[in-house]
């Protein structure tokens, strides 16, 4: 029952996002995208083929865009703070994304992976890499944070610290909580390093 | 302490500190900052670069701050040769799979043409294994090699250069006028990096 609302849901809002994808094409630039910009539409399969729209993934309060990868130990060393925001923020009208976007790693492989690391958010295959593209994403994991109107309002790193060992910053759960309460984002982006995106 | 101490003064040798870079070898790093001018003419990291690289050499691998790199790439401030900058760690598979295309390339060009080190982001706890028996293994254990500790990542990328994302493997060169001539983010291509590297060098 419950899926097939959330089926309902998702029909609905694709129809809806499939009606507005003309005006977002014109903002596709060949920058990266820049804060306070909208964030571009698309449609991608998750690891069964099937295809969604980002506008159906739109969580009620933002939604959280996270490039991730399989083989990456970078991302891979965020996989249990990735699965816990999700969870954390869920409720909060969060929705959290994952897009692989690494020509090397096949769908099957992205479904193994999010089933071994309990990372339980949807996760879609960009084949071409074109939203990596779109997005200018580089690295993994690289989070893109979307207010309620679909615009960007925070890029780059989940935190400051790879192992977890010496967090002593953590912009991306600052962003969320900012946009949860209607403040402006102080720290709109950082950096880290990571693997790179194995584009085709 | 004594190690970081050792490790501070190996530092500043290795880089000819200017007396500006003392106290920041000296003590805690917090932040990038002015004052180490002084271009590091020719950084020697690597222990003992006779051997040419044989995997029984065992590589030293000197710990670095944001302040240290900024001073090791001398970006903006003439130099003696062209420097090549790659920035790589043990668990970035392609930066493993690039290291028989850099020690080509160093076999190439000799070190009285190019400075040609070598920046690992792996974790600190990786300097004395993890990394130089890696430096060992691909028989590059002649490169200057650092570790870069980085107070603050988003500082230590833009300071390299604002565009990149922190991706890696990226490799940087800088001509004799300390300008960042040649960039490339993941895997190098060799014939294009030994182009950038003639026209820097000619």
């Amino acid at each position: 029952m419950k899926k097939l609302s959330a089926i309902a849901l998702l029909l609905a809002l694709a129809f809806t996002a499939a009606c507005g994808t003309e005006d977002s094409d014109t903002t596709y630039a060949k920058a990266a995208l820049a804060i306070g910009a909208a964030a571009p539409d698309f449609t991608l399969p998750d690891a069964d083929g099937k295809q969604h729209t980002m506008a159906s993934l739109k969580g009620k309060s933002s939604t959280l865009v996270l490039f991730i990868a399989t083989q990456c130990p970078y991302s891979n060393a965020y996989n249990a703070r990735m699965a816990k925001l999700a969870e954390d923020y869920r409720a909060k009208g969060v929705n959290v994304v994952g897009i692989n976007s690494n020509s090397t790693e096949p769908a099957a492989e992205v479904k193994q992976h999010a089933a071994d690391k309990g990372l339980t958010f949807t996760i879609l295959k960009d084949p071409g890499n074109q939203i990596a593209d779109r997005y200018d994403a580089q690295v993994t994991p690289e989070a893109y944070l979307l207010d309620s109107s679909g615009k960007l309002v925070y890029h780059g790193r989940i935190d400051n610290s790879r192992t977890g060992y010496l967090i002593t910053s953590t912009e991306l759960r600052d962003a969320i909580e900012a946009t949860l309460a209607g403040k402006p984002v102080e720290k709109a982006g950082a950096k880290a390093f990571g693997c790179s995106i194995k584009r085709a | 302490m004594t190690g970081g101490l050792l490790k501070a003064a190996a530092l500043c040798a290795a880089l000819a500190c200017a007396a500006g870079l003392t106290s920041a070898c000296g003590g805690q790093v917090a932040a990038p900052k002015q004052g180490a001018a002084k271009p590091a003419a020719k950084p020697q990291g690597a222990a003992k670069p006779e051997g040419g690289g044989v995997k029984s050499a065992a590589p030293k691998v000197t710990e670095i701050k944001e302040v240290d790199l900024k001073t090791l790439l001398g970006a903006g401030s003439v130099r003696e040769r062209p420097l090549l900058v790659n920035f790589w760690a043990t668990w970035c598979a392609p930066c493993r799979e690039e290291f028989p295309d850099l020690v080509e390339i160093r076999g190439q060009y000799g070190e009285d043409r190019l400075d040609f080190v070598l920046v690992s982001l792996d974790e600190p706890s990786d300097i004395g294994k993890a990394v130089p028996e890696f430096l060992a293994e691909a028989r590059a254990a002649s490169f200057p090699s650092y570790l870069l500790n980085a107070d603050d990542s988003d500082a230590a990328i833009n300071l390299v250069d604002p565009s990149w994302s922190g991706e890696l493997p990226a490799t940087f060169l800088y001509d004799r006028s300390g300008a960042l001539v040649f960039k490339h983010k993941g895997r190098v291509k060799p014939a294009e990096l030994r182009d950038a590297l003639d026209a820097a060098l000619e």
